[in-house]
């Protein structure tokens, strides 16, 4: 395994609103290594999003650290913050809402040039044209809006005004969740393609476990603001620990007429962040709750060979 | 994909000239636009007026101040169309002339207020927190005051005259304008193209300019036609009760003041300034009611 | 043989946009058996929606516009009878859980009330009884009855769809459409809606139209399956067939493109270019331009329903033994 990139140390994020403080993103820690693909999961509200956009500093964080390279970003000012810009991207959920609408995709995949003052002026326009061969878009609808295309096109631009400024990781949030399942897997292969040709690490936020794990090297299961398991993507399929990953597991659909292992369906909704259960957060729902869960919170800890989990059962 | 790299070989590419150039994203609205038969036909009547205030000299049969005593209070004939005044001045040169004033009154308030309200509600919106409500709280207060009064109390600060009337009736309809960007900008500031820029490391100045306002573009478009129109009035209304330009200028509503002791014997005096006024805000409602219609993406079929 | 409740020939839909028309169902025909649930499969455009909307008579005239075919349920034909009989239907016989369990409550109405309202209209029953009944119905859904006081806001995504799905089995209905019932919903809370539409459904033996793109959610519930593309059904098949037998190149393309969690792919292999411009459908087999077995026949000729064992049909050249026996004797290569 080589170096970790970035390294995430008991990251917080709470929302106050009025009296009410949400505990979005509650005391996680993680690292991922440099040219791997580290999958986050967990349902809608769990936190995954915003510990996306804490990395990113594009939401500033309560508490923590978040050290690229080695270095605390959140101790940078402006101006070096802008500079580190430059790494560190992100590709959006809505292909329809992440571009904006009044500029042309020519402008939208120059805009990082011109912002970071990359190459000089008058190659601009031909970097543009490259980026969207490189991304598959024709280089004919360099002055087209956002509206003239579809979703798996716009996505597309999205992905190439990540590459524009040659990042070094990603955030990709959801990327392919609003696409339909042949034009998700374009997208995802050219993902992929763009990983290796510039070596990128992505940290793939998604719900979709089956598209999460054709992705990624290592996962991390959330649930409710904190890590509750985090393995190599096979590991976790198929030594998982967590009773939450294992009803999480068992709930996805799966295409085949083959014997389906025996269903876990989780009685009841996700509790609200705002005021998470005590101990374990996840013992109102957990089938084999002892009394202790109530009270303890469990703790991230090692239980095979880089395989963490988050339970006093394990 | 192999269609990509088949055709961007057959794609002649300006490789010199790194120019994007911008297809107008305005096109469709003015397709719709000209659907609306009543908003076409208004936007004729505002044309011709662009036009009679543009070629008033070569237009306009006499002078606007030409007096001639041995004509007055003439009713409309083959000579003067619209009849004279009490000093034989042709009514309807004085009209002609007159368009210029209210255009520029309208069109020069409203320019103002829209950059100075534009930037209050964009900084604002964008800002939040205190900033928000600091500038608001201000806006709150000149909305308090009724619109025409207000003019009238800055008027009476700044004295008569063509461009006191003009900051007066600027200032008045500031908050209107810091509002409906005010609006827009926080509907936008939320939306993932302004995290992307963020993103991308822009500046906030640069994402106010690039990415917030030209998407409030369409609603301050709208809200600027129909102010035009409320401009034109109240200058015209500050004129009639002796505040705003003083004789002899040929401004409406100082011409609809003038004729006002003539009334019963000479009705042309104030009829065809009153209809100017009156035909020229109708058709500048209507077109604004039109451009809502057609920016408005709820109607788009 | 199952006794037949809903039977669709050959219905075309067409919508009209700035003078082009769009052809969003195409010389559709399938039928549904008492108690079974048929699944309709496809992406975004393919006029899955369409169908289900053309089934209640519920596309917007204009733009929309039922060009032909025949609707046959109960001994009518639906889409030639009078609104007024209509009306008596909707949400009585044939019901429909939407997709957006957000926008499909009214937020001004307790959901209690909106349940009974229901019952209200179509039964012959006081207020009184219509609340108790609406009780009821929430306890069936797995919601306690005394939360029908409560206010669509109130409830979680997943409690709102349950209540859609109360409201839809208010009047034990003999057909359900559910239109991407789970699509909105998280993976727990979906396994928790799937069980409870199954559970329901053999309870009440009510027979399911459910509208989906996913593959995965057909494998759980359905009994037959119809793959749609560009306003037509190319394959057809009970899940057995369709699963097993995957026949069209779209179907085959539609099962490559999913990733799965089962075994480990390196690369997906998806279906190449785009959706067609529904104003612009291509000539011959509508899938041709992005076909990878396309023929010469795939442009000029659309391809009929060919049948192949038990209930499976699929509408492709490659089965049509006329064709590929013609390319045979001319001795033709097979692909362009």
């Amino acid at each position: 395994m080589s170096q970790a990139l970035l390294e995430v140390n008991n990251l917080v994020k709470h929302f106050t609103t009025g009296t009410q403080t949400v505990k979005a993103v509650d005391g996680i820690s993680l690292s991922i290594n440099q040219s791997e693909t580290l999958g986050l999961v967990g349902e809608s509200g769990c936190g995954k999003s915003t510990t996306g956009r804490l990395t990113l500093r594009l939401i500033e964080s309560t508490s923590g650290e978040i050290n690229f390279e080695g270095q605390n970003i959140n101790d940078f000012n402006k101006r070096n913050m802008k500079k580190m810009r430059k790494e560190m991207q992100m590709i959006f959920q809505d292909p329809y809402a992440s571009l904006d609408p009044r500029q042309t995709i020519g402008e939208t995949i120059m805009r990082p040039l011109m912002v970071h003052q990359i190459g000089k002026k008058k190659d601009r326009y031909n970097q543009v044209l490259e980026l969207m061969e490189k991304v598959g878009l024709d280089p004919r609808w360099v002055n087209r809006f956002p509206h003239e295309l579809d979703g798996g096109r716009r996505q597309r631009v999205g992905i190439a005004r990540a590459l524009a400024v040659n990042p070094k990781y990603i955030v990709c949030d959801e990327p392919v969740s609003a696409l339909d399942v042949s034009i998700q897997a374009q997208v995802l292969n050219l993902m992929q393609d763009i990983q290796e040709e510039f070596n990128l690490t992505y940290l793939f936020i998604s719900h979709d476990l089956s598209v999460v794990k054709h992705v990624s090297d290592r996962i991390a299961v959330m649930y409710l603001g904190k890590i509750v398991e985090l393995a190599e993507a096979e590991e976790l399929f198929h030594n998982t620990q967590h009773p939450y990953t294992k009803a999480l597991l068992s709930a996805v659909p799966v295409p085949t007429l083959e014997e389906k292992p025996h269903k876990i369906v989780l009685e009841g909704d996700v509790p609200s962040p705002k005021n998470p259960p005590s101990g374990c957060r996840f013992h109102t729902r957990c089938p084999f709750a002892e009394a202790r869960c109530k009270v303890e919170e469990p703790e991230l800890r090692e239980v095979g060979s880089e395989h963490f989990v988050a339970c006093h059962l394990v | 994909m192999s269609t990509n790299t088949q055709v961007s070989n057959e794609l002649p590419l300006p490789a010199a000239k790194p120019r994007i150039k911008k297809k107008n994203p305005y096109i469709d609205i003015w397709y719709r636009l000209l659907k609306n038969k009543l908003a076409v036909v208004s936007l004729g009547v505002l044309v011709l007026l662009v036009l009679t205030a543009l070629l008033a000299d070569v237009i306009a049969p006499y002078p606007a101040n030409e007096q001639n005593l041995t004509n007055i209070l003439q009713a409309p004939n083959a000579l003067h169309w619209l009849g004279t005044d009490a000093y034989g001045r042709d009514i309807l040169s004085r009209i002609i002339y007159g368009s210029r004033i209210s255009l520029q009154v309208g069109f020069v308030a409203v320019t103002f207020s829209v950059t100075l309200g534009g930037i209050i509600g964009a900084i604002a919106g964008f800002y939040g927190g205190s900033t928000d409500n600091i500038l608001m709280r201000f806006m709150d207060i000149l909305l308090a005051i009724p619109g025409i009064l207000l003019a009238i109390a800055i008027v009476n600060v700044l004295g008569p005259g063509l461009v006191n009337v003009m900051i007066a009736v600027g200032i008045a309809s500031l908050p209107t304008y810091a509002r409906i960007v005010r609006a827009s900008v926080l509907s936008i500031r939320d939306q993932e193209f302004v995290e992307a820029s963020r993103a991308i490391g822009e500046s906030n100045f640069s994402i106010i300019r690039r990415n917030v306002l030209p998407n409030c573009l369409a609603p301050i478009i709208v809200q600027a036609t129909l102010g035009v129109a409320w401009a034109i009035l109240s200058a015209a209304g500050l004129s009639f009760i002796g505040l705003g330009l003083q004789p002899p200028t040929p401004e409406w509503g100082a011409m609809l003041s003038e004729g006002r002791q003539y009334i019963y014997e000479a009705y042309w005096v104030t009829t065809f300034p009153g209809i100017a006024i009156a035909l020229v805000v109708l058709a500048l409602n209507i077109f604004g009611d039109g451009l809502r219609d057609a920016m408005d993406p709820r109607l788009k079929q | 043989m199952k006794e037949v409740l809903i039977e669709v020939k050959d219905l075309s839909v067409q919508y009209t946009s700035e003078g082009k028309e769009i052809k969003a169902v195409n010389n559709i025909s399938f039928q549904v058996n008492k108690g079974e649930t048929l699944g309709i499969v496809g992406e975004t455009g393919a006029g899955k929606t369409t169908t289900a909307l053309a089934i209640m008579r519920l596309i917007q005239t204009p733009p929309g516009k039922i060009r032909n075919g025949s609707v046959q349920f109960d001994g009518k034909d639906l889409l030639q009878e009078k609104e007024s009989v209509l009306r008596k239907v909707r949400g009585n016989k044939i019901s429909m859980i939407f997709q957006d369990p957000m926008t499909s409550l009214n937020p001004v109405y307790t959901v209690g009330d909106q349940i009974a309202e229901v019952i209200w209209l179509h039964e012959k029953v006081s207020k009184t009884e219509a609340r108790k009944k609406a009780g009821s119905i929430l306890e069936l859904v797995g919601i306690p009855a005394e939360r029908g006081s409560e206010y669509p806001h109130e409830f979680s995504g997943g409690m709102k769809q349950r209540v859609g799905i109360a409201i839809a089995l208010a009047c034990n209905p003999q057909l359900l459409i559910a239109d991407e019932p789970t699509t909105a919903l998280d993976v727990t809370i979906q396994a928790q809606v799937l069980r409870l539409m199954t559970n329901l459904k053999e309870k009440l033996n009510t027979s399911m139209i459910l509208i989906t793109h996913d593959l995965g959610v057909v494998s759980e519930v359905c009994d037959k399956v119809a793959i749609m593309y560009a306003g037509e059904i190319v394959e057809y098949g009970t899940l057995e067939e369709i699963f097993r037998n995957p026949s069209h190149p779209y179907t085959q393309g539609l099962f490559n493109s999913i990733p799965n969690m089962n075994k480990k792919v390196r690369r997906l292999t998806p279906i190449v270019g785009l959706m067609p411009d529904p104003t612009e459908i291509p000539s011959g087999c509508s899938f041709h331009p992005r076909c990878p077995k396309a023929m010469k026949e795939c442009k000029s000729m659309k391809p009929g329903n060919i049948q192949l064992n038990g209930e499976h049909k699929v509408s492709c050249h490659l089965f049509d033994e006329t064709v590929v026996r013609g390319r045979v004797e001319t001795n033709e290569p097979s692909t362009p």
